[in-house]
C-alpha cells in the first residue's frame, strides 16, 4: 500500500514537472501577444489555444492521480482559529463601517463636484481602481469583508428605529433578482460610459444607494442575502478566500478553495445561475470588445436588428449558453458515474468549482489595471479636490504571462475543489473520475473561448 | 450483479438502497462501498467482506485507470513538443 502510494506520487511528480514545463512555454508565448501593440502570436493561434485546452486537460489527468481520500478530506478539514479577542473584532467592524460610509459620502461628493478628468477624479477612481478592482481581489485572496466594509448595511439601522415592514420574502425567487441586477450591472457598465464620467458615475451609485437602502429597510437581511447582486458577488468570491468567519462570527482560517467544496454554498438552483452568470459577465466584457463582436454587430444592425437591444440580447443569450452548457455537463457527469443523485443536487454541488476560475479572471483582468492606476488614486485620495498629474506606471513585458499564470491557477483550484467534491458525492472513486469527463471538456472549451478573445485585439464596442 | 450491464447507468436497472440512510445506487458495489465508508459500525461480517471485495475491484479499475491516464499524459505531452518543434 504504502509502496504503492510512493510511485504513485512519483509518477505524479514527475508528469508536472512536464505540464509545467508546457503551461510555462504556453505563458511565454502567450504572454508576448499582449505585450506589443500589433499582438502578433509568436504561434499559431489553434497552436495556442490547443495548448491552453491541453493544459487544463492535463490538469484533470494529474488531479485524478491523488486518490487517496483520506487525504483529500484531510485539506478539507484543515482550518483553524483565527485568535481576535471580541474587542478587536468589535472594533475593526466599527472602523470598516467607517470608512465604507465615509468613501461612498467621498464617491458622491467628489463625483458630483470634483475635476471632470476621470483619472483626476476620487469617485471614478476610487469606484473602478480602489474597489471593483482593489478590494474585490482582497475578498478572494483575503476573506469578505463586506458585510463589515458595506456603507448601505445602516439601511438595516432604519428598522430599528422605525416601524420597520415585514413582507414575507417569496422562496421561489431564490436570487434570481440578484442574477438580474448582476447581468443589469454589467450590462450598464458596457453600454454605458461608467468608467469614463464621474458625474454619471455618481447619478449611479446615488441611484443604487437609494435602492439599496429601501430595499434593506423593506426585506432587512434578506435583501443582501438574495437581491443586491454585489453583495452577492462579495460572498461568492469569499468563498475561495482562505479566512471566513464561522457560524458564530469567528474568524477562521482555511486552505485557499477548499471553501468551495462546502455543502450549502449555492443553496438552490438560482445561485448556481448567479456562478454562471459570474463567470460569464467576465468573458462578455472581454468579448464585446474584440473585432469579431465590432463586425457581428455591423451585420446585425445592418440586418434590422435595433442597436439598444444588441447588447442586452447577447447578454442573455451568452449567458443562457453558459448555464445550459453547464447543466448539460453536469446531467452528463451523472449519467457517466452511474448516481441516482439528482441532477440538481449535483449542479449546486460542483458549482462553486467554477468561482476558483472567476477569481483567476478577475486578477487577470484587473491586477495590471489597479497597478498602473494605484498611483492616481494615491494621487486623488491625497487631495480629493485639486489632485496632481497622476505618474504613469510602466508594466513589464512579462506582466501579461503573469496573468495567464492566475487564469490558470483558478482552473487547478477548480479541478481540485471538484475532484474533492466529487469524492465527497459518489461512493466509488472511479465513479468521482468518469463524473468529470465533461465537466473537464466544458472546461477545456471554456479556455479555448476565453484565451481566442483575449488574443484579439482591443475594439472598442459599436454602437454604445 | 445485474445492473452492471445496465445500458447508460441513469434510473436504469433495479435500485440498490442503503438501509441506513436515503442512498441509492446502480450497482451493488456502490452500496457495499457506501456502507463501508458512511455506516462502517453497522456492517455485519458478510457486508464488510462485500465492502473488502468492493475496494478491491474498485482498485483493480483505478489502477487502470491510473494507466490509462498516464499513457493519455505522456501523449499530450510528447504530442506538444513535436508540435511545437515543427511550428517554432
Ligand atoms: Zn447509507
Amino acid at each position: 500500500m504504502r509502496h504503492e502510494r510512493l510511485r504513485t506520487v512519483g509518477a505524479a511528480v514527475l508528469v508536472a514537472s512536464l505540464a509545467v514545463a508546457l503551461a510555462g512555454r504556453a505563458a511565454a508565448h502567450g504572454g508576448s501577444l499582449q505585450a506589443d501593440d500589433a499582438r502578433s502570436l509568436a504561434i499559431p493561434l489553434w497552436l495556442f489555444l490547443s495548448t491552453g485546452g491541453g493544459v487544463v486537460g492535463v490538469s484533470f489527468l494529474l488531479t485524478s492521480f491523488v486518490t487517496d481520500r483520506d487525504l483529500i478530506r484531510d485539506i478539507h478539514d484543515r482550518r483553524r482559529e483565527v485568535g481576535l479577542s471580541a474587542a478587536t473584532r468589535r472594533t475593526l467592524a466599527g472602523v470598516a463601517r467607517l470608512v465604507g460610509v465615509v468613501g461612498l459620502v467621498a464617491v458622491l461628493l467628489v463625483g458630483a463636484f470634483g475635476p471632470a478628468d476621470p483619472l483626476r477624479n476620487l469617485a471614478v477612481l476610487v469606484v473602478w481602481v480602489g474597489w471593483w478592482a482593489g478590494y474585490t481581489m482582497t475578498t478572494y485572496l483575503v476573506g469578505n469583508s463586506w458585510p463589515a466594509l458595506n456603507p448601505w448595511r445602516v439601511g438595516l439601522w432604519l428598522r430599528e428605529w422605525l416601524p420597520a415592514p415585514s413582507p414575507s420574502y417569496p422562496a421561489r425567487l431564490g436570487s434570481w433578482p440578484a442574477v438580474a441586477g448582476l447581468l443589469g450591472l454589467v450590462w450598464l457598465e458596457v453600454v454605458s460610459p461608467l468608467a469614463d464620467d464621474p458625474r454619471l458615475l455618481t447619478g449611479v451609485v446615488l441611484a443604487y444607494t437609494l435602492v439599496t437602502l429601501t430595499g434593506a429597510y423593506v426585506l432587512g437581511e434578506t435583501w443582501f442575502e438574495r437581491v443586491d447582486p454585489v453583495s452577492r458577488v462579495f460572498a461568492a468570491y469569499g468563498a475561495v478566500a482562505p479566512l471566513y468567519s464561522d457560524d458564530e462570527g469567528r474568524p477562521r482560517a482555511r486552505v485557499p478553495g477548499t471553501g468551495l467544496e462546502d455543502e450549502g454554498l449555492a443553496r438552490d438552483a438560482s445561485d448556481v445561475a448567479f456562478v454562471a452568470a459570474l463567470l460569464w459577465v467576465t468573458t462578455y466584457d472581454g468579448l464585446v470588445a474584440t473585432p469579431p463582436w465590432r463586425d457581428f454587430a455591423s451585420a446585425a444592425v445592418g440586418g434590422g436588428v435595433p442597436a439598444p437591444l444588441l447588447y442586452p440580447a447577447a447578454l442573455l443569450a451568452g449567458f443562457g449558453l453558459f448555464l445550459g452548457l453547464y447543466r448539460w455537463a453536469v446531467r452528463r457527469g451523472r449519467r457517466d458515474a452511474e448516481s441516482y443523485r439528482e441532477p440538481a443536487e449535483l449542479a449546486r454541488r460542483f458549482a462553486p468549482s467554477l468561482l476558483a476560475i472567476a477569481a483567476g479572471y478577475h486578477v487577470a483582468h484587473y491586477l495590471g489595471y489597479l497597478i498602473e492606476l494605484s498611483p492616481a488614486l494615491v494621487g486623488a485620495l491625497a487631495a480629493p479636490l485639486s489632485p496632481g498629474a497622476p505618474v504613469a506606471v510602466v508594466l513589464p513585458a512579462w506582466f501579461s504571462a503573469l496573468a495567464l499564470g492566475f487564469v490558470l491557477l483558478g482552473h487547478l483550484a477548480a479541478i481540485w475543489v471538484a475532484h474533492a467534491v466529487a469524492y465527497d458525492l459518489f461512493p466509488s472513486r472511479m465513479q468521482a473520475v468518469r463524473s468529470q469527463y465533461a465537466l473537464t471538456a466544458a472546461m477545456v472549451f471554456y479556455t479555448m473561448t476565453s484565451l481566442w478573445i483575449v488574443s484579439r485585439p482591443y475594439a472598442a464596442p459599436p454602437f454604445v | 450483479m445485474p445492473a452492471d450491464d445496465a445500458p447508460d447507468g441513469t434510473d436504469a436497472g433495479p435500485p440498490y438502497d442503503c438501509p441506513y440512510c436515503d442512498g441509492r445506487f446502480h450497482r451493488e458495489s456502490y452500496l457495499s462501498l457506501h456502507r463501508g465508508q458512511e455506516h462502517p459500525d453497522a456492517l455485519t461480517d458478510a457486508e464488510r467482506a462485500a465492502f473488502e471485495a468492493a475496494r478491491e475491484e474498485e482498485e483493480e479499475q483505478l489502477r487502470l485507470f491510473r494507466l490509462q491516464a498516464l499513457a493519455a499524459l505522456v501523449f499530450i505531452y510528447f504530442g506538444f513538443l513535436l508540435v511545437y518543434a515543427f511550428s517554432l
